[in-house]
């Protein structure tokens, strides 16, 4: 059924179908509606799920932490300083291997305070063991969610998934989607059954000590498990277009890539504006194309190679810094090619940071900007008026 | 008891210290809630010691993540139960440390509480943030050398100034307590002193050929071996000490015949030295009225004492082939007024002795050396079982003309032979060697000479290199802030007061006097987090206080708390042999002291009202319950402080109505001493 939704109530809607048990999440802003509206549905009867109001992030994390070895499937929101106050709660998921789902409407991180769209926070904590995924539209925030718990939940995979999707711009904006019904849901997503929980009948200790004997090879079996994800997500995602009609991103999505001289590298909502630039550059006869990367966490890296090996130019587009090094995409994008014989020249921009706007000129500037030459960090929309004034 | 096989939810095997009073109180906890019970745990010692991977010591669904937030992983697990529709069966315990309860954990905690999540969130207090309290920087004062812990605002500090390169002695205008923290060792050839990784040290920087060298302040962290830091070697004050000591009449003792011997009223060098020969191998019993010294016959050791005792104290001794004995209840009282403590593990040199003047110091270090010294030519070696005498020793003889090297301490397991004997117990003993500086001839040559030791000239202080920089681990800090110089001489090295970069931020009012050992209750100004106070405004159902010394009570409480739905709050004082520095034989003993003394109230709030306390029919001393535990064991010499832990503990028995009807104040005579 197609509805005119916001982007936090139509992610709500999603949650709701995949019936979690308990929700808790923290509402400060920067946080989004996704929590209040299914508090709402809770209260309205059609969400039969505990909600714990907690006083913190790092608790919200805690409580579905517990929720989740209690045997439950849980989830619960956050964004910017929340999961960065959250960061160590996140780990201790991944290290627990809970199947926990998190949407985290991305935005930037303080200090200067600031509450628009970039890609910081997840960034930050991509080390962490979890599993991270780039909604383009509302429409692929809302299904990645019914996708993540199949995910979270393999028996081989128990880890858990962040969901982003970029604050404001899709968290607050709001778009036609097709509503999935919950037969549909229930067909693609089966009840929770863990492989492992608090159970006094079956009494086990979790979260134990791990000194220099043991703790390695935790770390090893996470990255292990991320490499079968690679494999899974396309085949979850085939399953997922049978029951849907439509796909869920994949790995990564290519647009117009076959024949492309010039390539854009990039994540979120910014690939829809690329994607008009792309068209009317096409219209013009220019050869450009877009590489997305839906998963973050596991990079795809066999996908990447393939998708830009015989791309002449490529550019890096992200919404995060490293500061002191390269941006962090372009970082890993370079390092598939590294040591291979056939290498696009790949340059890095910066776009974006803090909600700047991204217009479909900005895009322009980046193709036009994209010769043989690479640029390793080149900010696009930097106002250097601002900075002399700083200096 | 019955023979029957005990199970325990808990079992036995982990690897918690003997006589751990928090492991005690986890297996009666989880033995009085029973089976259907799912614990989250902070991290902390209990998860520590109870599930190292891949072994757990928990019969019942145990999960542990972070050290703050086991209130909201069980609020989650409450939560997810409640979706199952189980919750009912299941009870749910929360538990951690006081530091994971009170400090970082308790944001969580008060959330759960807040929410009204039926769980049962238990407090294994063992004090543990005031308990390892061994802060063992010595401070040189006007006074004499005193422990960091006991130097006062107000007190005159030494410290360099850093024009003329001389000793002043500047007041002491604020002691902070910085909290444990990562300490590192800093030693040179003749000194080390323990401090964090911030703290700045005076060290010479050269400026080559022709040019003034000049010291900077460079942290620990920035310093490196073979920098020149300095170091103190003459303390200059020089005061014959006067005693104030009364003497016992006659009708005051229990016999009604006293030796009327003569007890100076000042220090002398004959003194100081019949004072050395006692702190090496004297003993008094002040019950018996008895003075000891075990040096066998004919010895020139023996002689010596002998010639200084008629000399001192006329002739009323006893002798025998291994001792001598004095009996005076006098000598044996005026002895233990000057604190040298007792037994040999605890004998130290007391603050008073590093002002004597040069000639007195030199007597007191001979009359050791008699006792328990060995002499080749220049190199004189001292061989003691008490650290902190040669600590200090180490330190007198700096200031006394000497050069005194590292300390040699080892320990020895029980059963090895000395003296002939076979030792019950682990002992460990040290020595410290040290030789006469000789004088340098600084005219001769001079540069030389100053390239060594920038300060070779200088009355009071020299140059000494950095030989090693070590991590020692963690430990309580204290800082003191100096009026002027800004400087203070700690274990012999000068270092730079840090207090100074905090004094414009924060009124230290209540920081200004050394924090005293607190016990959570007794003896820290600042109070102890009332948790249980904090739990009842939150309106819950059930709180109580309750102690490892009282197992069946614990239980009862525990049983009560899970039969009552919503969220209760149960405190369980548990003594640590490790951090609190008793014999583990005596967990329990410690445990049920504080109860006795009113120091730890055992209580039950039920919605908000006090509804029930433990009566004590017998109100004990607080004294016997610091004097068991090595961590209060430099309290006791101070009665101002004993006072203020004393009011503590009355404070309580008042506010709790602890005292029963026929309640007697016992008697102080059953008290153990503290060993080791």
């Amino acid at each position: 059924m197609r509805e005119f939704l916001e982007g936090s109530r139509a992610v709500a809607e999603a949650v709701r179908m995949c019936k979690p048990g308990v929700i808790s999440a923290y509402p400060i802003t920067p946080q989004t509606h996704i929590v209040e509206e299914l508090a709402s549905m809770a209260a309205r009867g059609s969400l039969n799920a505990q909600c714990v109001n907690v006083e913190s992030e790092h608790s919200a994390a805690s409580v579905v932490l517990g929720a989740s070895a209690a045997g439950v499937r849980s989830f619960t929101a956050t964004s910017s300083q929340g999961l960065l106050l959250m960061a160590e709660v996140v780990f201790c998921i991944a290290g627990m291997r809970f199947p926990v789902v998190m949407t985290c409407a991305n935005r930037a991180i303080s200090a200067p305070i600031n509450i628009w769209n970039d890609h910081q926070d997840a960034i930050t904590v991509r080390d962490s063991g979890w599993i991270q995924i780039h909604a383009e539209t509302i429409q692929e925030a809302m299904d990645m969610h019914i996708l993540a718990y199949r995910i979270a939940e393999s028996p081989k995979i128990m880890l858990p998934v962040m969901v982003n999707m970029d604050g404001f711009i899709l968290t607050h904006g709001l778009e036609t989607v097709d509503v999935p019904t919950d037969e549909q849901v229930e067909k693609f997503l089966p009840s929770y059954k863990p492989l492992y929980k608090l159970d006094v009948d079956n009494p086990i200790s979790l979260g134990l000590l791990a000194d220099p004997d043991y703790y390695m090879e935790t770390r090893f079996a996470i990255n292990e498990t991320h490499k079968d994800v690679l494999k899974l997500i396309p085949m979850v995602n085939d399953e997922f277009s049978k029951v849907f009609g439509r796909t869920c991103g994949g790995l990564v999505e290519e647009y117009k890539t076959k024949d492309a001289e010039k390539v854009i590298v990039a994540m979120g909502s910014v690939c829809g504006t690329i994607k008009d630039v792309i068209d009317q550059m096409r219209a013009k006869g220019k050869k450009v194309g877009l590489l997305r990367i839906v998963s973050y966490r596991p990079f795809p890296i066999a996908a990447i190679y393939q998708a830009l090996k015989d791309v002449p130019k490529v550019a890096v587009l992200e919404k995060a810094v490293s500061l002191g090094s390269y941006g962090p995409l372009l970082a890993e994008v370079r390092s598939v090619f590294c040591g291979k014989k056939k290498a696009p020249a790949i340059s890095g921009f910066v776009i974006g940071l803090g909600g700047r706007d991204i217009t479909v000129d900005s895009i322009k500037e980046v193709y036009k900007k994209l010769t043989t030459k690479e640029i390793t960090e080149e900010y696009i929309d930097l106002k250097p008026e601002l900075l002399e004034e700083s200096i | 008891m019955s023979q029957e096989k005990m199970e325990h939810l808990f079992s036995s095997g982990h690897t918690a210290c003997a006589g751990c009073g928090q492991s005690m109180a986890a297996r009666l906890v989880i033995d009085a809630a029973g089976p259907n019970t799912i614990i989250a745990n902070n991290t902390g010692c209990l998860e520590v010691f109870s599930t190292k991977y891949p072994e757990t010591a928990w019969g019942v669904p145990w999960i542990h993540s972070l050290f703050e937030n086991c209130g909201a992983v069980s609020s989650g697990i409450e939560a997810a139960l409640k979706y199952l529709g189980t919750k009912d069966k299941i009870n749910i315990i929360c538990q951690a440390g006081d530091g994971g309860t009170a400090d970082i954990g308790l944001q969580a905690l008060s959330g759960m509480w807040e929410r009204g999540h039926d769980i049962l969130s238990i407090c294994y207090d063992n004090e543990a943030y005031m308990n390892c309290l061994s802060i063992s920087s010595l401070i040189m004062t006007k006074d004499g050398l005193k422990n960091i812990l006991d130097i006062k605002v107000g007190d005159e500090v030494a410290a360099f100034d850093q024009k003329t390169y001389q000793l002043v002695y500047k007041k002491c205008s604020g002691v902070f307590d910085n909290g444990i923290q990562d300490v590192y060792e800093l030693k040179t050839r003749h000194h080390s002193v323990k401090a964090t990784a911030n703290h700045p040290f005076l060290v010479l920087k050269r400026q080559g050929r022709g040019k003034q060298n000049i010291f900077v302040w460079k942290t620990l962290e920035q310093a490196a071996i073979g920098d020149e830091v300095v170091a103190m070697k003459n303390a200059a004050v020089e005061k014959t000490y006067e005693f104030a000591f009364q003497k016992v009449e006659k009708g005051d003792y229990k016999v009604n015949k006293i030796n009327p011997m003569e007890i100076p009223s000042q220090t002398s060098p004959e003194l100081m030295e019949y004072l050395g020969l006692y702190v090496g191998d004297g003993w008094t019993r002040e019950d018996r009225g008895e003075v000891g010294f075990a040096i066998p016959d004919s010895t020139p050791e023996r002689e010596r004492l002998l010639e200084l005792h008629t000399h001192l104290f006329g002739n009323h001794l006893r002798k025998d082939d291994m001792y001598v004995y004095i009996g005076s209840v006098n000598l044996a009282r005026f002895i233990d007024s000057l604190k040298f403590n007792k037994g040999a593990k605890n004998k130290t040199i007391p603050d008073w002795i590093f002002t004597l003047p040069q000639e007195q110091r030199e007597a007191f270090i001979e009359g050791l050396m008699l006792s328990d010294g060995y002499k080749f030519g220049n190199s004189w070696r001292f061989v003691s079982a008490s650290c902190d005498l040669l600590k200090r020793l180490r330190l007198l003889a700096q200031i006394t003309g000497f050069q005194a090297g590292k300390i040699h301490w080892q320990t020895v397991k029980a059963g090895r032979v000395c003296v002939k004997r076979k030792l019950l117990k682990d002992t460990g003993f040290g020595y410290v060697c040290m030789s006469k500086r000789a004088k340098p001839q600084i005219q001769k040559y001079a540069s030389q000479y100053r390239w060594r030791n920038f300060l070779i000239d200088n009355e009071y202080y020299d140059t000494e290199k950095v030989t090693e920089i070590n991590y020692v681990g963690k430990e309580p800090t204290l800082d003191l802030r100096v009026e002027d110089e800004h400087n203070f001489v700690a274990d012999g090295i000068v270092v730079h007061n840090t207090g100074i970069q905090r004094s414009g931020l924060t009124p230290f009012d209540a920081n200004t006097t050394t924090t005293p050992l607190g016990v959570k209750s007794a003896g820290n100004p600042r109070p102890k987090k009332p948790m249980p106070e904090i739990a009842v405004a939150h309106g819950i159902p059930y709180v109580a206080t309750a102690s490892a010394g009282y197992p069946l009570d614990l239980q009862k409480k525990v049983k009560k708390a899970i039969s009552i739905k919503g969220p209760k709050y149960l405190q369980i004082h548990v003594p640590c042999p490790l951090g609190w520095r008793h014999d583990s034989k005596y967990t329990w003993d410690v445990a049920k002291l504080a109860v006795e003394t009113g120091l730890y109230p055992m209580f039950e709030y039920e919605n908000g009202k006090l509804a029930n306390v433990r009566k004590l029919s017998v109100v004990k001393p607080v004294e016997e319950y610091l004097k068991v535990q090595g961590r209060f064991k430099h309290l006791l010499s101070n009665p101002e402080l004993v006072k203020q832990i004393q009011a503590v503990a009355d404070n309580n028995i008042q506010k709790y109505g602890l005292k029963a009807e026929q309640a007697v104040q016992a008697p102080a005579e059953t008290i153990k001493e503290t060993k080791g």
